[in-house]
C-alpha cells in the first residue's frame, strides 16, 4: 500500500498557488476576450453578407477542428517564423486561447440567435422597432437564456484547456505541478493535489450556473 | 353614402401588388383601396396569397410590382425603383398595427411591458405615461389583472387580447389581423371576436384575414375572396358570402357550410 505523504508539499505550497492565480488569470483574460469575439463573429455570421460570413465560418471551423494543443504549438513556434515577429509564450497562449474560446462562443452565440423565432423578429417589427433595437431589447435577451449552460460549459472547459500552455512553459497550475514533481519526487501527491484545486475550482461554478439558469427562465 | 364615395380618399391603396417565392407566384397583382372605417375581411383556401397580401401592406414582406399608400406613406416597388429603406419601413410600422395567428408575445416581458414596448422604445413616450396608458388598454381588452403576469402563465385567448392591445397601443391608423383565432381552442374564440367587435363599433379601420365566416359577414364593410394570387371577387359582405357569383367562391364557400353542420 502507497503511503501517501502530503506533508511533503509544505515547501512547494507557494508555487502551488502561483500556478493557480496564473491558471485563473488566463481563463478570466481569454473568457472575457473570446466572448467579445464570440459575440462579434456570432452576430456577423447571422446577419452580415457572405463575404463577411464565408471566411467567418473558415475561422471557426479552423480553430473548432484542430487541436488546441496543435494551434498552441503551431502559434508559439511557427507563426513567429512566417510572420517574423517574435512572440513570448504568455502572448502565443492568450492569442490561441482567445481565439479558440471565440470560435466555439461564436457558434454558440450564433445557435442561440437562430433559435429564436421569426416570429419574434416579426412582432418587434410591427410595432416600429429598427433592427438593431429588435435584436438588442427582443432576440439578445431570450437567446442568452438560452444558451447559458452551453456559455457555461465552454467556460468551465476553457479554464481546463488552460493547462495546455504548460507545454510553452507558462507556469501555470499544471506546469508548477510538473515543477514540483520533479524537485519532490512526490507525483502522486501532486497531482492529486492539483486535480482537487481544479476541482475545488470549477465545481462551485458549476453550482452557480445551475442557478442562474433556474432563476433566468423561471417565469417561463 | 356610397362605396365609391367612400373610397375617394382612400386611408389605404394597394395597386397590382405582385409577389413571387422563387418560381411560386404567390400574388398575381392584387389591388385594395380602403375608406377610413372600413372593415375589410379576406377569405380563401389556404395558399390563395390573403396572408401574404395583408403582410405586403406593412412592408413585412416586400412586394415585387404595384403601389402601396397608407396614410402619408407612399412606396413604389418594381424594377427602377430602390425600395424603402429601413427608416422608411420603421415609420410605416408606427401607423399599422398587426396581430399574427401565433400571437408572437416577447416571453421575456412581463404583459404591461410588451404593451408599452412600441410606446416606449419607438414613440419615445414617458415610463409613467406609458405604464398608466398600458393599464387603460390592458383594462380594454378585458386584462387589467394581468399587468404583471408573463405571457407564459396566459391562455391562447389572453396572449392574442394582449397582441391587440400591443398594438393599439402605437395607436394604428389601421390594423392587420392575420388569422387571429386560427391558432386558438374554440371556446377561447369569441373572446378575441368579441374585442375585435368592440374596436369595429369603434370606428377602427381594419383588414382581416380569417376563416370565420359568421364573423366576417357580421362585421365586415366589404368582404374579398382571393384565390390562386389574385382578389377574385369583393363587395359587400351579404352579396359575396350570401349570393357567389365566381364558381370557385361559391365552391369554397359550400365546404365551409358543410365543415359548419
Amino acid at each position: 500500500m502507497y503511503a501517501w505523504d502530503f506533508a511533503a508539499l509544505k515547501p512547494y505550497w507557494g508555487l502551488i498557488w502561483q500556478g493557480l492565480g496564473v491558471t485563473v488569470f488566463y481563463t478570466v483574460i481569454t473568457v472575457i476576450a473570446g466572448l467579445a469575439i464570440g459575440l462579434a463573429a456570432g452576430i456577423l455570421r447571422t446577419t452580415a453578407p457572405r463575404w463577411v460570413t464565408i471566411p467567418l465560418r473558415g475561422y471557426i471551423e479552423v480553430f473548432r477542428c484542430t487541436p488546441l494543443l496543435v494551434q498552441l504549438v503551431w502559434v508559439y513556434y511557427a507563426l513567429p517564423v512566417l510572420i517574423g515577429v517574435d512572440m513570448s509564450a504568455a502572448t502565443a497562449c492568450f492569442l490561441t486561447l482567445s481565439l479558440y474560446a471565440g470560435s466555439f462562443y461564436a457558434e454558440i452565440f450564433r445557435g442561440g440567435i437562430e433559435a429564436i423565432d421569426r416570429g419574434q423578429w416579426e412582432a418587434g417589427q410591427a410595432i416600429g422597432m429598427q433592427q438593431s433595437k429588435i435584436f438588442r431589447r427582443i432576440i439578445l435577451p431570450q437567446a442568452v437564456q438560452v444558451m447559458i449552460p452551453a456559455l457555461i460549459n465552454q467556460t468551465i472547459m476553457q479554464l481546463k484547456n488552460t493547462s495546455l500552455v504548460s507545454t510553452v512553459a507558462v507556469g501555470d497550475l499544471l506546469y508548477q505541478g510538473s515543477v514540483i514533481t520533479a524537485a519532490s519526487y512526490r507525483p502522486l501527491e501532486v497531482y492529486t493535489t492539483i486535480a482537487v484545486l481544479y476541482f475545488v475550482v470549477l465545481f462551485p461554478l458549476t453550482l452557480v450556473a445551475d442557478q442562474l439558469e433556474q432563476r433566468m427562465g423561471a417565469h417561463r | 353614402m356610397s362605396q365609391e364615395s367612400l373610397k375617394e380618399n382612400p386611408i389605404l391603396a394597394a395597386e397590382n401588388i405582385q409577389k413571387a417565392f422563387g418560381d411560386n407566384k404567390v400574388l398575381k397583382g392584387v389591388s385594395l383601396s380602403v375608406a377610413r372605417g372600413e372593415v375589410v375581411t379576406l377569405i380563401g383556401a389556404s395558399g390563395s396569397g390573403k396572408s401574404t397580401f395583408l403582410r405586403c401592406l406593412n412592408l413585412l414582406e416586400m412586394p415585387q410590382h404595384g403601389a402601396l399608400a397608407i396614410g402619408r406613406h407612399r412606396f413604389a416597388f418594381g424594377e427602377g425603383q430602390c425600395g424603402p429603406d429601413r427608416a422608411q419601413l420603421a415609420l410605416l410600422r408606427r401607423d399599422v398595427g398587426m396581430v399574427f395567428q401565433h400571437f408572437n408575445l416577447f416571453p421575456h416581458m412581463s404583459v404591461l411591458d410588451n404593451v408599452i414596448e412600441g410606446p416606449v422604445q419607438v414613440k419615445n413616450m414617458a415610463k409613467a405615461e406609458a405604464r398608466e396608458f398600458g393599464r387603460d388598454l390592458l383594462a380594454k381588452v378585458g386584462l387589467a389583472d394581468k399587468a404583471d403576469s408573463f405571457p407564459g402563465k396566459l391562455s391562447g385567448g389572453q396572449k392574442q387580447r394582449v397582441a391587440i392591445a400591443r398594438a393599439l397601443a402605437m395607436k394604428p391608423d389601421v390594423m392587420l389581423f392575420d388569422e387571429v383565432t386560427s391558432a386558438l381552442d374554440p371556446e377561447l374564440v369569441s373572446e378575441v371576436l368579441a374585442v375585435i367587435r368592440n374596436l369595429v363599433s369603434e370606428g377602427m379601420t381594419m383588414i382581416l384575414v380569417t376563416h370565420e365566416m359568421a364573423f366576417a359577414a357580421d362585421v365586415s364593410t366589404r368582404v374579398g375572396f382571393m384565390s390562386e394570387g389574385v382578389m377574385a371577387e369583393i363587395g359587400a359582405a351579404a352579396d359575396v358570402i350570401g349570393r357567389p357569383q365566381n364558381p370557385r367562391l361559391a365552391a369554397f364557400l359550400s365546404r365551409f357550410h358543410r365543415a359548419a353542420v
